[in-house]
């Protein structure tokens, strides 16, 4: 297992991703993995581009350089796209098609980028990259964040393990999500493990 | 957050890691410090410290906790979000004096707000310790300004501290509160975004409970008065030279990596140190070069960096976000010292003043510092990265969906159009403020929290002077500057917790200077922006606080105008707005109801419910199928919003489908056009489909109008409609044609003909009247070579020869029909079809031929053609014919008996009257009179100029001497009725085809009245067919003539081209000639009468009684204007995405198609609530 691993999460604010952070610090002190995560609140939450960075192993910041990042977890394709700056040839992308359109696209002045192509640019490129194309029926968008999660938890480079990601899970969600968002998780993990599961 | 805040309680007392957000550890080092009071305005990056304790406040005061935790129930600290940080600031000062150690919490600009009483207290004293944390935003992420807050502490002589990271935030929070106490002097902390918002591993320590007693020392240094200041200004610097002070400088201030035995030195401050040590580290040059951090900025620590600049470096470089603030001071110490190392700091390499810093700026600065290569990394970049970066839309924030403040917007924009105004828009700090960006742009001043109130003021007094009375007059009188009749007023946007912060003095001060100005108070129910803090307007039901209602608030301040609404009921809400908007003096309108994610919200509206959008009815034309079919109607987001405002404010509605055109216009199209002011559009559209805006707008059998509507069931429970009737589109037809600059302008159907993609085949149309022309109008538009033969000298048929010129206006068709020659139609006049060709002839030369040779043979009564001598006696149809040519022979004064009780009948009858005013004129007709076949206004018209009629009549024998003897008798009971003396008899009981033209076809395809019977679609020949009055079953109406020619020249483009499409116009044709003698029955709805000569602003206000919609190709109307997110367009297509969709429903109001609408769905229920 690699120690020194950094993670970007891209997405839209109002997606879960202060949330992941927060879920994947826990279980580094739950593994006794140093952490340190950066994160933007306040504006950008309305629905705008949020990114977070989490540094697991000896860092100084969560924050993150130029082709310096080792898991890019989009939790939405365009916001991924955005992001390509910071991944490197070792890197693993996970990302679903879930789009969430802008208004500049829904008003008809640009064209959502293709993400067909993009998927294919990174996969001639990358280490590993994880598109779901299909979220298995019984996942809420509420929970695509948890999911990707649980896809990256299957894969080896991925310093978290599964136990400590439960155990964070039932320590951040209040009592009665736990069930669904383990649920979601679970799934995630099998996407990769076992997909015909799914 | 509540999780958390139990966290740092419950790890009491044990000494312990976590990982914690930098500003969670600010709080816990308070609490580990023992703090009392705690006193915040919200403001990110700040927000979370506060949140701590008002979690801790709700905490403590509930029994069941205080059981579990009675050790940390005993703490009793005082939490309050103030109203602004003035406020906050004092009464942690105060709280201070009152012996109770305080923290008082906000953001950088908050400062500015709060320095005033900072600025004073450093002269006199406090008791208690008392710690300001300030947390600056380089890079601006949610601030409306990168100012530096270090500067605070040498302005106000404090001392302040510089965290970089979480641990030293909580670390430096315990220091600071324990530097304070000594002093008696506050103490500031000063974080930036990645300080405060970076999650850190953090060692919990020991929770000191405070020991202190509150009392308050009556001690002089409490007063501030001009005698005390100038000696409490030594007092101050003379604190600042605490031992106490030295050992901080020493404690805060450390080598963070390296030894002084390398060649590079650096000295960092704040997070920038974080990232110096990551570069160093990653790139495992961390032992070449010697880092000092400093954590106390204010008083600086000129011994420790002395101390670090004497070591025998080669260079130096300063490396810190924002202002040189640090690298001024070392300068200093380098000049004082007579150090000649060389100093690099701002400009170097990637090092600014402005902005944020990041890793790979830092990185590339450390390697030209140190005179690095960076070489080949191990982990290598994608290519061409930029391809696939560059150029991606972005994605500005968006309010949410469900907002109310989106609702307020878009009631602005329509009560507001602002093309049309002279309004502006001054705007606040908020979520509102996203009401700036598209696609709403509502805004358009926005400054520094609470300015929207005084800008409005100051911009009203401004522009008012500037432009001397002018302006005052535009509001009242004259409308010149603009369209609508809305008054020049200023308008200041404002929430509802700024406006608590610092709008209310602003607004005491407009009151109190006679302010002319709108204010709208965007009342969502809390503190949105920073995570939903209670403030007075919103207490948020927590006993501690009072709530302050804004409205009788107003009232008391003399604010005459007080408007209260719900922005999800639009017509409420507009309806207050306008009111506001009309008022001369000061108005304020709150637009009061919750954000999203309050409970509230979801009380508000409904569950076990979803809302789709009808896909049949989104952005599809309602008016045809082939969508190669021109439409001239402009797409703007304007015109769209005029439709949105007709259909919430008019006071009829009518659906499309009522008000159909037998010529396939699109009434709807040319409706809203006129709606949104663009009458050039709407003459356009009616020439989209035919020639004859003018014609139809004097003479158009109008049965588009005839449908009435019932009243619309879906509002009735606030607004009971008027069912008038329909819009009034004959009328309108002639008011748009009366503008000759639109009018006279036929050029793009010139060009459309123009340009066409040539068919190389030929028409003849035989006979130039209305249905000829129409169908040689089509037809050469798309591409044929057309060819019309007339018997007259000039086109027109029945229009030009059998209606008399006071009907109509004949120049106007003369100028339409001409406009064909220009558009490549060839005319043939005097060129008589029997006589000068035949159809054999034609149908040989020609690839298909229209026959439209109308109906000119008047129908005869035998009665009268044996019993009067010729000279005596006409059909209508010569008589008009002479008449229109002005060579009538009869001039003295007789009497006239007209037969007949159509619109002939009635012309005719007019027309004789006119020939000498002095005539005397009796129509006789066989129709009871509300019955007869004539326009109602046409016999009103005639009865108006003298003219008898005498119903339910007929001639039942006619004599001849010198005058002429008739007796009437009742039609229906044969009764005799009377006997009439006459000079001249006129008949006008209809016509027939004229019969010796039409030779070559065979008699069994003509019906009794000498019309041409024919299939739908089918040729009567191989390539003939058949347009107008002569086609049995078309009702004589010109109307009917142009639809008939229409659909005769789809007839030919299918027969010729394969054309795949029906003609549009089907339904409304048919329509047309099932009603034939039921066309009277209307009244005209115009409520102003006769539509000329009326103002522009009176055709406005009529025509926005109504609302005419149908689902239109160039809608984008909710996402341009309304721009909800969970409003999404797939395919053309407006969906909405259920995982966004709060149920808020306000988009089936704004749809103006009226395809959206709510559907069950139990489903939703089950699922659960976001994280």
């Amino acid at each position: 297992m690699k120690t020194n691993v950094k993670i970007l999460i891209a997405g839209v604010g109002g997606q879960g991703i202060v949330y992941l952070t927060n879920l994947i610090a826990e279980a580094a002190v739950i593994s006794g993995i140093p952490v340190c995560v950066s994160e933007i609140h306040g504006l950008s939450q309305r629905g705008g581009t949020v990114t977070a960075g989490i540094g697991l192993g000896e860092f100084n910041t969560g924050f993150t350089g130029k082709a310096n990042v080792d898991f890019l977890i989009g939790l939405e394709p365009l916001e991924t796209q955005r992001c390509t700056n910071f991944i490197h040839r070792q890197s693993v992308v996970i990302f679903g098609n879930n789009k969430i359109l802008p208004h500049s696209v829904n008003a008809g002045q640009v064209q959502y980028p293709d993400t067909n192509s993009f998927t294919d640019y990174l996969n001639g490129q990358c280490k590993k990259v994880v598109y779901v194309d299909e979220f298995p029926a019984g996942i809420n968008t509420i929970h695509h964040n948890v999911f990707f999660v649980g896809i990256a938890s299957g894969i080896n480079e991925f310093p978290l393990s599964v136990q400590s990601i439960e155990e964070a899970i039932s320590r951040t969600v209040p009592e009665i999500q736990i069930r669904q968002t383990l649920n979601a998780f679970r799934m995630g993990y099998e996407y990769l493990i076992n997909p015909q599961t799914v | 957050m509540l999780k958390e805040t139990i966290d740092i309680l419950t790890s009491y007392p044990i000494s312990q890691k976590r990982c914690i957000m930098g500003n969670i550890a600010i709080a816990r080092g308070a609490i580990e410090a023992g703090v009392n009071g705690v006193f915040s305005y919200p403001g990110t990056p700040s927000t979370e410290i506060s949140e701590v304790f008002n979690y801790v406040d709700s905490f403590l005061s509930n029994p069941d906790y205080r059981q579990i935790y009675p050790v940390q129930a005993n703490t009793k600290i005082y939490f309050e979000y103030s109203i602004n940080e003035k406020i906050a600031l004092e009464k942690a000062i105060a709280y201070s004096i009152g012996n109770r150690s305080s923290m008082c919490v906000m953001k950088n600009v908050g400062m500015n707000v709060a320095s005033d009483a900072l600025m004073s207290i450093t002269y006199q004293t406090i008791s208690a310790p008392l710690v300001i944390v300030v947390c600056d935003d380089p890079g601006c992420h949610s601030s409306s300004n990168e100012q530096d807050s270090r500067y605070w502490g040498a302005m106000a002589n404090v001392p302040l501290l510089n965290p970089s990271n979480p641990n030293e935030a909580k670390e430096f929070t315990v220091l600071a509160f324990r530097l304070s106490g000594k002093l008696k002097l506050p103490v500031i902390i000063r974080t930036t975004t990645r300080v405060s918002h970076s999650r850190g591993i953090v060692n919990f320590g020991v929770i000191n409970a405070d020991d202190r007693i509150a009392g308050f020392e009556r001690i002089p240094e409490h007063i501030n008065i001009p005698a005390r200041t100038a000696a409490a200004h030594s007092r101050l610097l003379e604190k600042l030279n605490d031992p106490e002070i030295s050992a901080m400088q020493r404690e805060s201030c450390k080598i963070i990596s390296g030894n002084e035995n390398t060649r590079y030195g650096i000295i960092t401050s704040g997070v920038a140190s974080e990232y110096v040590c990551e570069v160093l580290h990653d790139n495992k040059i961390n032992e070449q070069v010697y880092v000092l951090n400093i954590g106390l900025v204010n008083p600086f620590p000129e011994k420790v960096v002395a101390d670090f600049l004497k070591n025998n470096l080669q260079k130096i470089l300063i490396v810190e976000e924002l202002e040189p603030i640090t690298e001024n001071a070392i300068r200093v110490i380098a000049q004082k010292e007579c150090i000649n190392t060389e100093i690099l700091g701002k400009g170097f390499s990637g090092l600014t003043v402005a902005g944020e810093f990041n890793i790979d700026l830092i990185k590339q600065t450390l390697f030209e510092f140190l005179d690095l290569q960076i070489g080949k990394v191990q982990k290598q970049p994608l290519e061409n990265v930029k391809e696939f970066t560059e150029l991606l839309p972005p994605r500005p924030p968006v309010l949410c969906a469900g907002c109310p403040h989106r609702s307020t917007f878009y009631l602005l924009k329509l009560v507001i159009p602002r093309e049309e105004s002279e309004l502006i828009l001054c705007g606040d700090i908020g979520c509102f403020g996203l009401g700036a960006l598209p696609p709403l742009k509502m805004i358009d001043t926005i400054n520094h929290m609470g300015m929207s109130i005084s800008m409005a003021q100051g911009l009203s007094e401004a522009l008012t002077r500037y432009e001397n009375s002018k302006i005052i007059d535009v509001d009242q009188d004259n409308n010149q500057h603009c369209n609508s009749p809305k008054p020049l007023k200023t308008v200041a946007l404002v929430g509802d917790g700024t406006f608590f912060h610092s709008g209310l003095a602003s607004l005491v001060n407009a009151v109190y200077t006679r302010a002319n100005i709108l204010v709208v108070i965007f009342d969502n129910r809390t503190i949105a922006m920073t995570g939903r803090q209670s403030h007075p307007g919103a207490s948020q039901n927590l006993p501690k606080y009072n709530q302050i209602e804004i409205a009788p608030l107003l009232r008391g301040l003399g604010i005459e105008v007080v408007e209260e609404f719900d922005p999800f009921n639009l017509r409420d809400g507009f309806a207050k707005l306008n009111k506001a908007m009309q008022h001369r003096g000061i108005s304020v309108v709150i637009a009061k109801a919750p954000c999203v994610f309050l409970p509230e919200f979801i009380d508000l509206h409904p569950v076990k419910k979803k809302i789709i959008v009808e896909e049949s009815l989104c952005n599809t034309c309602a008016n045809h199928d082939d969508e190669a079919i021109v439409c001239s109607r402009c797409y703007s987001s304007r015109s769209n919003l005029s439709r949105a405002r007709a259909k919430l404010f008019a006071e009829v509605s009518i659906p499309g489908e009522l008000q159909l055109c037998p010529a396939n216009i699109c009434n709807h199209g040319f409706f809203n056009s006129i709606l949104e002011g663009d009458y050039k559009s709407a003459v356009e559209i009616v020439r989209d489909k035919m020639l004859f805006s003018k014609t139809c707008g004097d003479i158009c059998h109008r049965s588009c109008e005839l449908m009435k509507i019932e009243t619309d069931e879906k509002w009735n429970e606030e607004i009971s409609y008027i069912s008038t009737g329909n819009v009034p589109i004959k009328a309108l037809k002639k008011f748009v044609s009366s503008f000759d600059n639109n009018y006279l302008d036929f050029s793009a159907p010139i060009s459309r003909a123009k340009n066409a993609e040539k068919k190389n085949k030929k028409i003849a149309v035989i006979g130039a009247g209305p249905s000829g022309l129409s169908a040689a109008y089509d037809l050469v538009q798309n591409g044929y070579e057309v060819e019309i033969f007339e018997k007259q000298n000039k086109p027109g048929g029945m229009v030009a020869f059998g209606i008399p010129w006071f009907r109509m206006d004949k120049s106007g068709f003369e100028y339409e029909a001409m406009q064909l020659e220009k558009m490549g139609v060839q005319f043939h006049f005097n060129s008589v079809l029997g006589t000068d060709y035949s159809l054999t002839e034609l149908s040989e030369s020609f690839d298909a031929i229209i026959l439209a040779i109308g109906m000119w043979h008047s129908k005869k009564l035998d009665l009268i053609e044996m019993s009067v001598p010729e000279s005596k006696r006409s059909d209508a149809l010569t008589f008009l014919k002479k008449f229109n040519s002005g060579i009538s022979e009869i001039t003295a004064e007789i009497t006239f008996v007209v037969i007949g009780g159509g619109n002939s009948a009635l012309d005719t009858a007019r027309a004789a009257r006119i020939l000498n005013p002095k005539n005397r004129v009796i129509i006789t007709c066989i129709e009871k009179e509300n019955d007869m076949p004539a326009f109602a206004e046409e016999i009103s018209n005639a009865k108006a100029e003298g003219i008898e009629i005498i119903p339910d009549s007929y001639v039942s024998n006619c004599s001849c001497e010198d005058r002429i003897n008739i007796v009437l008798n009742s039609f229906s009971n044969k009764e005799f009725l009377c006997e009439l003396k006459c000079d001249f008899i006129l008949t006008a009981i209809g016509q027939s085809s004229d019969s010796d033209a039409l030779i070559e076809i065979n008699r069994n395809k003509f019906d009794s009245s000498g019309r041409i019977l024919s299939h739908e679609n089918n040729p009567i020949a191989k390539n003939i067919f058949i347009a107008g009055d002569i086609h049995s079953g078309n009702s004589m109406s010109v109307i009917g003539a142009i639809a008939s020619g229409k659909k005769a020249a789809v007839d030919v483009r299918k027969l010729l081209e394969n054309y795949g499409f029906n003609y549009e116009g089907e339904k409304a044709l048919k329509e047309l000639n099932n009603l034939k003698g039921k066309l009277l029955d209307y009244t005209p709805v115009l409520n102003s009468g006769n539509i000329e000569g009326l103002e522009l602003k009176t055709i406005r206000d009529e025509v926005e009684r109504f609302n005419l919609y149908q689902s239109c190709m160039k809608c984008n109307h909710c996402i341009d204007n309304f721009g909800c997110p969970a409003m999404i367009k797939v395919n053309g297509k407006v969906r909405i995405d259920d995982d966004r969709c709060t149920l808020c429903g306000l988009c089936i109001d704004v749809c103006p198609n009226d395809a959206i609408h709510w559907v069950s769905d139990p489903v939703l229920v089950n699922q659960s609530v976001p994280l």
